[in-house]
């Protein structure tokens, strides 16, 4: 099966293993991985501070860069949501909201993708240790990925999960939210590193790299002995 | 009090918000509370999708056909000799109630929960008229007499308040002198409002559904105090925003069942009172005369736009509850009587963008209010149309938030751009960061800095090791 | 019928709305059938027995006590209550259902225990609601019970005052168990076909569930503000 990976930017800049885990997490469950190499972000910065036209820009060179592929697998289910909010950004442009609908058809959070396309719960992973996972709000509430990724934790040999107390809560990173309202946005991750300390995990692993900067940066600033992984990182772990 | 509650600017009052640590504790804990007893009202439901679609359904028709439906039911009230008055804003509303209330003498001014005749700041039109206007329902009378301090929630009022408090409101304001026990002060509160209710010549509430084909209001408490409000009084006055309407008692059923699940987690609330005009000949009791005033004030400028379905609101305060950023803040950081999302949202839609531009902003778009709402208005697409409004229409984005987007449009839209813009970036930020971390950033990194610490860029993004991977691969 | 009251500002208002619209007024409006109608599923083809028993588990929820009686014993049973609640007044409704339930010697034989008993009179306001505000007791029929919600339906008028479920301490609602229905949606329902057949409905309908109660001081749950401060119903078998 072939699979053309959108890595997000900020695994592009920040975040590299989390990319060559995806690859080598797809690979071994039999994809042909494809990095298109003209992606660049998927507007979701600019969407979301209200500069709707200029994330249109992006969008629509995005649909360019992906239109030859058959799936579109991203590790990032906030990234994923927007991909899928292509075709109602864009609804006014009937010829890119045709485009759009493809794009957002074809793509896939990548737990989402191992699970609901390749139909595989256990990848074979094995990590020892004590994890929780946290919950980010876009994968779970707009693009309904829920159950997935637990599934395919459960399977991971020598890991223990713990359920995190009030997984529904939002961490508190909201994009620009973080830096235009940093007192509030401190007053939530506070709250959902407490949570994360209540559930008794040594990891905190999450599926968006922008939550898990948001939490883990956090948790660095505080000096909490808590890693944080990112889901590829984990079910790449052999 | 009008909309708008407090003069202090937006940081000043999220500060405040955030350092009351006893207010934080009680939303938390009421937040706990009514989630709990919303997701059992809806699993005890079993099919609690179908009714939100059904919700959303009643609303958007019927404010789609807002003028019919109006129409209708102005025509049903004074058919069973009510008085309607339309009131194109808050002046005229307050005006015609004040007319009202002088023409019949009256002196004694009984309420029961009403948002809008907060919105027109009705209690001070009266008062300025010499009346003596007093909330009933315990919440609206512990605020009022702690000196008019403002709501900080649309269905429990003094939800920032702890029981000591008003204990101790009480007993400076009126003697009081029993312990802090929540039955003792409802009590006290029970005493003496039944000396005013009974001595009132008028009774004002607000309404929750208009029923368009017979003319009906309908009331949705638990107190009892909205029955009093129209059982003792001889002139009702009922004031109504000009959205709370379903076309007939069939919708209003629904409402109802999704408005006290959604705000309460009841099954019905205690009172559900439908009153269809004044009193008819031979009864005893009810008002003699009944005056139905329907207020737009500036509700009708949200008809015809994509922001529309604010309006099919059923202010239940579901959106609110689950907020996290009401959690952290407290109602009166939105410096609205509207809190919360649905504050968020309709706030600067009655109010401007000028006094209100932060609200859209104070959202992760963590979308936990839209899943909440019983009738599926998309509150935080709402809060994201208010941002593109403010950027592309009112061009009041900041200078530097709009060049950055400017780079942004620029980097992503082109491949080339966006390499030279990304492989840059380790150079860019490598001066501030210490190993792999960086803990003082620059320009609005810094504000993400000073709460936590930042990833430094890596001198190979993933797509350079992507293709030495590619290249060795080949070998 | 009543003299018809008085119109301000329509047109204008209602113009300014198709104007916001940009569009007509509209004059003529059908009401969708609409997609959804899961109200209806709630105890669907349950039995009387059956709604008397949903109500009944109801109210164990909402602080509303529940007696059951035959009908030939319910005149006795009252009485037991009323004493039993400690009421030392107690205000009724001039209800032609007291005879048929055999109520007709109630007030007399309460009289005889001293309790004082008001019977309301629609002419006498004043009276009816200052003895109402101060009884310890006020008695109605319910004309008609929501079983899913443990709800008294009560359309007022003249011999059926407001007050006398809303102003005295402790209020008992007499149900035969053949006016239970499901959920408010019969009852709506029913209300909606009276009004297409041109009929009027009550001045005002109550749905009652229960005491008055208050969650406002904290998200404490308080039983008993302004409204009742206890609340009983009683059941009648009148198959």
């Amino acid at each position: 099966m072939k699979v053309s990976l959108f890595v997000t930017c900020l695994i592009d800049i920040f975040q590299t293993d989390v990319g060559m885990d995806t690859v080598e997490l797809l690979e071994r469950l039999g994809c042909e991985v494809e990095f298109p190499e003209k992606q660049t972000c998927c507007g979701q910065p600019a969407y979301n501070s209200g500069y709707v036209d200029k994330a249109k820009d992006s969008m629509k060179h995005m649909i360019r860069v992906f239109e030859q592929a058959d799936y579109v697998v991203t590790p990032s289910g906030s990234c994923a949501t927007m991909l899928k909010e292509y075709p109602h950004i864009l609804k006014d442009e009937t010829e890119w909201e045709a485009r759009a609908q493809a794009l957002a058809n074809k793509t896939y959070e990548l737990t989402q993708f191992i699970v609901e396309v390749l139909g595989i719960e256990d990848v074979g992973a094995k990590l020892k240790g004590t994890a929780t996972y946290h919950t980010s709000c876009h994968m779970t509430r707009l693009l309904g990925v829920k159950e997935a990724p637990l599934k395919l934790l459960s399977h991971v040999e020598g890991l223990e999960m713990k359920p995190l107390p009030h997984n529904y809560n939002c961490c508190g990173f909201g994009g620009t939210f973080s830096v235009k309202m940093t007192p509030i946005s401190e007053q939530m991750v506070d709250e959902k590193v407490q949570s994360v300390e209540e559930a008794g995990a040594d990891i905190l692993i999450g599926a968006d790299c922008g939550c898990l900067m948001n939490i883990g940066g956090r948790i660095d600033r505080k000096g909490k002995p808590i890693k944080v992984m990112h889901i590829a990182s984990v079910l790449n772990s052999r | 009090m009008a909309m708008k509650i407090g003069d202090k600017p937006f940081k000043e009052r999220v500060s405040d918000g955030i350092n009351d640590a006893f207010m934080r504790g009680a939303v938390a804990s009421a937040q706990g509370r009514f989630r709990s007893g919303r997701l059992n009202a809806a699993e005890e439901l079993g099919n609690w999708e179908e009714w939100r679609k059904l919700g959303e359904e009643i609303r958007s028709h019927t404010i789609e056909n807002l003028d019919y439906y109006l129409e209708l039911l102005s025509e049903n009230v004074i058919k069973r000799g009510g008085h309607v008055f339309f009131a194109k804003t808050a002046e005229e509303a307050n005006e015609y109630i004040t007319k009202v209330v002088k023409e019949k003498n009256g002196k004694k001014v009984v309420k029961s929960k009403s948002m809008v005749t907060e919105e027109i700041n009705m209690n001070e039109a009266l008062e300025r008229a010499g009346c003596e206007v007093i909330e009933s329902d315990l919440g609206e009378w512990i605020l009022q007499v702690d000196d008019h301090d403002p709501p900080s929630h649309i269905v429990t009022p003094a939800l920032h308040k702890n029981k000591e408090q008003i204990r101790d409101v009480f007993k400076e304001k009126l003697g009081y002198d029993k312990t802090e026990k929540p039955e003792e002060l409802a009590l006290f509160a029970r005493e003496k409002l039944r000396e005013e209710f009974l001595q009132a010549d008028i009774g004002i509430t607000g309404c929750n559904f208009a029923i368009a084909e017979s003319g009906t209001i309908s009331l949705v408490t638990n107190e009892g105090n909205a029955r009093m409000v129209t059982t003792i009084p001889k002139t009702q006055i009922t004031v109504m925003g000009m959205e709370r309407i379903v076309p007939t008692w069939e919708e209003m059923e629904v409402l109802v069942s999704l408005l006290t699940r959604a705000a309460v987690g009841q099954k019905l609330t205690s009172y559900i009172t439908a009153l269809t005009g004044p009193r008819q000949e031979g009864e005893a009791d009810g008002p003699e005369e009944f005056h139905l005033v329907i207020v737009d004030n500036g509700r009708s400028n949200i008809l015809g736009t994509a922001f529309q379905s604010i309006l099919h609101c059923i202010r239940c305060a579901a959106c609110i509850n689950v907020c996290p950023v009401y959690r952290h803040v407290g109602g009166h950081s939105y410096g609205s009587i509207y809190p919360g999302p649905v504050g968020a949202v309709l706030t600067p839609l009655l109010g401007g963008y000028d006094e209100y531009k932060e609200l859209p902003y104070a959202s992760t778009l963590c979308a936990a209010c839209t899943e909440a709402c019983p009738v599926k208005i998309p509150l935080h697409e709402h809060l994201l149309r208010h941002r593109q409004e403010i950027v592309e229409k009112e061009g009041k984005a900041p200078v530097f938030e709009n060049l950055s987007m400017k780079a942004f449009s620029l980097g992503t839209a082109s491949p080339a751009m966006y390499n030279i813009g990304s492989k840059l970036a380790p150079t860019a930020l490598g001066f501030f960061s210490a190993d792999d971390k960086i803990s003082k950033g620059p320009g609005p990194l810094k504000n993400w800095t000073d709460i936590r610490d930042f990833p430094a860029p890596k001198k190979n993004r993933f797509r350079d090791l992507y293709k030495k991977r590619q290249k060795g691969g080949e070998e | 019928m009543m003299a018809a009251g008085q119109m301000h500002n329509r047109d204008s208002f209602l113009n300014d709305l198709a104007k916001s619209f940009g569009r007509e007024r509209r004059r003529q409006v059908k009401k969708p059938e609409w997609t959804y109608r899961p109200q209806w599923d709630v105890l669907k083809g349950a039995s009387q027995d059956e709604l008397a028993e949903a109500l009944k588990k109801q109210c164990s929820l909402i602080h509303t006590d529940v007696y059951e009686t035959a009908a030939s014993e319910l005149g006795g049973l009252v009485k037991d209550l009323v004493q039993q609640y400690g009421g030392q007044s107690v205000v009724m409704w001039d209800d032609p259902r007291m005879d048929e339930f055999g109520l007709s010697s109630l007030p007399d034989e309460l009289t005889k225990e001293q309790v004082a008993v008001h019977i309301w009179d629609s002419g006498k306001r004043e009276e009816n609601l200052s003895f109402s505000s101060t009884a310890d007791i006020g008695i109605t029929f319910s004309d008609a019970a929501l079983a899913e919600s443990g709800t008294v339906v009560l359309y007022n008028g003249k011999e059926k005052g407001r007050a006398v479920s809303l102003l005295p301490a402790i209020y008992f609602a007499i149900i035969p168990k053949s006016v239970i229905v499901p959920r408010m949606t019969q009852v709506a329902k029913q209300l909606h076909l009276k009004i297409e057949a041109g009929e009027l409905v009550p001045s005002c309908v109550n749905f009652i569930s229960g005491p008055s109660n208050s969650a406002d001081i904290e998200m404490n749950l308080i039983v008993g503000v302004h409204g009742p401060v206890k609340a009983a119903y009683i059941l009648v078998d009148d198959k």
